[in-house]
């Protein structure tokens, strides 16, 4: 759906843009360059905006004729635009292609192969043609000829026409990908003024034949020469800024603002270059519009697309996924699943209940938890007194009367609810499972097969007492026995003897045997002490003892 | 001799503020049972719906109000009326929401409006006071929605497979 669309924008900006907007564009960008013009910065007269105008308007027509072959709508369409935006960015790439292709139109051989010499001699050409009125100006011209690299903003200017709009992720992420590159590649450039790339190389100079105009020339480069001084601090800066830009993601600044003041400025060349700062670069491509609201819809939609990668990077699974409707599809269907998550555990957490204090102890002794260890011992201080353990007692005769009747239905039950959503979403689900989604298949396996063993664990514990608090722990005498054995070998192993008093409390735990947890007081050292003991009654009836600790009261 | 010393975790961590709060929560649901009905599935429910919005409740507490979600989520939690009545209001609160999806979907504006205008609506619903944000918010605070929860889950698992094997 995304590709459909972007393909779509690009047949109609490729219409529209290619032919009417843009003219009208170049013709305002005249208008303003011509303000810069007036611009303090410069010490020459403001007479120079006539020539340009002039070469503006030319330019303005001889592109339209060149539309039709300019237009490449089916040629590799995410190659082309990451390359060319790179490129675009890369100011001193073009500096080969433009300057080569136009003195050589028929050229068509990739830039590669362009020697170097014809940059000297191109320009000396452009100058003359130029006639620039601050030719008088030496540095002027030395600047006009190192910036004639500038010449490359037709190359790329011109085939970003026809992709105005049509950035979406895969695009951008490919620009601050490529832009890395481009960037090396760039200051390689501008160093050594070497040739471009071949690929997008290639494809510019087919681009760039089309604009072979000497007055297309004239244009780019007298508007970079007149931005000449700003151009070489933005371009040496251009190559940190880069970096900056490929590792920063998360630029949310005001962007916005900054492409608008740059834009009044330097309206051709704020296409080529923003403000120097971190934030969410928007570049107005030419032909695009480039009035506040369709660069603030760009910012926006980058900002956007960054969430998204972040969103990427959060929900499992979604690595290989690109397109933005698609991977809203996954969050939104993680997200559920997150939530039944939560439902189906806090019906577990209902339904296995209590013998909640003694096992916040042994929770504590486990090391379950980091810092929460604490924290289940304190609410067990609280808690540990007599009235929640006759409430658990009372509870436990209940639970174990009724688990015969209602361990079916508890099973059902808790089942039931589940059971629609899960093949509801059963799709998702194991779309989730195979794009190894460890929640996802955690819900699927595991806690189906626990809520049934739970269920038919419930129905086999009819015989003996459900797990959980043992009733009257004081009066049952095999806990007591229970507790003499776990001081007993406490005791073998430790110097100080702890002496037996009596169980207080006692759970347990149906597992492979019967895991009871103790609550003891007995006395060491003569001091009273409370204890918690972990028992393990195998099915052979013989006993082994898992831990022994001091209870903090 | 059996001094017990756990190694300590980021006291202030969203996961360490969320567990005590539940833990708490859970503790005093657990202390506050009745009598011999509450093996009953009607009660057993009872319980899991009052678990469920402990577990909400104390995951908003969490995050206090630094998030758009937390905040929807706890008025929601406030202005839910008491346990009683919490069925009625889940099956009124579907209701709306239904409604909702009759209404004409609005799409987001700008290019991204047509590609994005169903799967917002249904993050929107999903993530807690989604109604109200323009699509940027919302993937950001999804984002920490999702994070959020899957904290949650991790919790609460945890305690679920220490109480059962």
């Amino acid at each position: 759906m995304a590709e459909g669309l972007r393909t779509a924008e690009q047949q109609r900006n490729s219409r529209t843009f290619g032919i009417e907007m843009r003219t009208n564009e170049l013709n305002s960008a005249a208008e303003k360059v011509g303000n810069c013009f007036l611009s303090p910065n410069w010490n020459n007269s403001m007479d120079q905006s006539n020539p340009f105008e002039s070469s503006l308007s030319s330019m303005a027509s001889s592109p339209s004729a060149s539309n039709a072959e300019t237009v490449l709508p089916g040629y590799g369409d995410n190659v082309l635009i990451r390359k060319l935006i790179g490129r675009l960015e890369n100011i001193c790439d073009s500096t080969y292609i433009s300057s080569q292709s136009l003195i050589k139109p028929s050229n068509n051989t990739p830039l590669n192969s362009i020697p170097k010499l014809n940059l000297p001699l191109m320009d000396s050409q452009i100058i003359e043609n130029l006639n620039l009125p601050f030719s008088s100006d030496p540095g002027f011209v030395q600047r006009a000829a190192r910036f004639s690299s500038f010449g490359g903003l037709n190359s790329s200017l011109g085939s970003q026409v026809k992709f105005p709009d049509s950035l979406d992720e895969s695009f951008v992420s490919g620009k601050i990908q490529d832009s890395a590159n481009a960037r090396k590649r760039k200051s390689i450039h501008r160093r050594k003024a070497k040739e471009t790339p071949s690929m997008a190389a290639a494809a510019d100079a087919k681009v760039m034949l089309q604009f072979s105009s000497a007055n297309y020339l004239d244009f780019c480069l007298s508007c970079q020469i007149l931005i000449a001084p700003e151009f070489q601090i933005v371009a040496e800066s251009n190559a940190k800024r880069s970096k900056q830009d490929g590792a920063d993601e998360e630029h949310n600044g005001d962007g916005e603002t900054e492409n608008d003041g740059n834009r009044k400025q330097n309206k051709e060349n704020s296409k080529v270059a923003e403000a120097p700062k971190d934030y969410v670069h928007v570049r107005a491509r030419r032909g695009q519009a480039t009035d506040s609201h369709s660069l603030a819809e760009r910012v926006r939609r980058e900002k956007i697309s960054q969430r998204m990668k972040f969103l990427q990077d959060l929900v499992p699974g979604c690595n290989k996924v690109t397109g933005k409707a698609v991977m809203l599809d996954e969050i939104i269907n993680y997200v559920q699943s997150l939530q039944r998550q939560v439902e189906f555990l806090s019906m577990k957490l209902a339904t296995v209940n209590p013998g909640m204090n003694m096992n916040m102890e042994a929770l504590l002794s486990k090391d379950m938890f980091g810092s929460h260890g604490s924290i289940p011992h304190t609410l067990c201080s609280n808690d540990s007194s007599a009235p929640p353990f006759s409430f658990g007692y009372q509870h436990q005769q209940g639970l174990s009367v009724h688990n015969a009747a209602t361990g079916n239905t508890e099973t059902r039950f808790s089942l039931n609810p589940l059971i629609p959503t899960l093949q509801k979403d059963r799709g998702p689900v194991d779309r989730l499972i195979n794009a190894n989604h460890q929640v996802g298949s955690f819900w699927e396996e595991d806690d189906l097969h626990s809520i049934v063993q739970m269920g038919l664990g419930q129905n086999q514990s009819q015989n003996h007492q459900a797990e959980g608090q043992v009733t009257d722990a004081m009066a049952d005498k095999g806990v007591q026995e229970l507790g003499r054995f776990a001081v007993e070998e406490n005791n073998k192993g430790q110097q100080q003897k702890v002496e037996f008093s009596k169980v207080v409390q006692a759970a347990k735990k149906v597992d492979s045997g019967t895991k009871y947890f103790l609550r003891i007081d007995g006395s060491e050292n003569g001091e009273k002490k409370s204890f918690n003991a972990e028992i393990l009654v195998k099915p052979s009836k013989e006993k082994e003892m898992l831990s022994f600790s001091a209870a903090k009261l | 001799m059996n001094k017990y010393n756990p190694p300590r975790m980021n006291p202030s961590s969203l996961r360490s503020r969320f567990a005590t709060r539940f833990l708490r929560s859970l503790s005093k649901i657990n202390a506050k049972k009745p009598t011999a009905s509450s093996s009953s599935p009607t009660e057993i429910f009872r319980r899991y719906r009052r678990i469920k919005v402990a577990a909400d409740k104390s995951m908003a507490y969490s995050v206090r109000s630094r998030r758009t979600w937390s905040r929807a989520m706890l008025w929601k939690l406030r202005t839910r009326p008491c346990c009683r009545r919490s069925v009625k209001t889940s099956t009124i609160v579907r209701k709306t929401r239904h409604e909702k999806q009759n209404k004409n979907t609005t799409t987001t504006t700008g290019e991204d409006g047509v590609v994005f205008g169903v799967e917002a609506d249904e993050l929107r619903e999903l993530v807690p006071g989604g109604e109200a944000m323009d699509l940027y918010n919302l993937l950001d605070e999804t984002a920490h929605y999702i994070k959020c929860l899957t904290t949650q889950v991790q919790v609460m698992k945890k305690i679920a497979d220490f109480y059962s094997p």
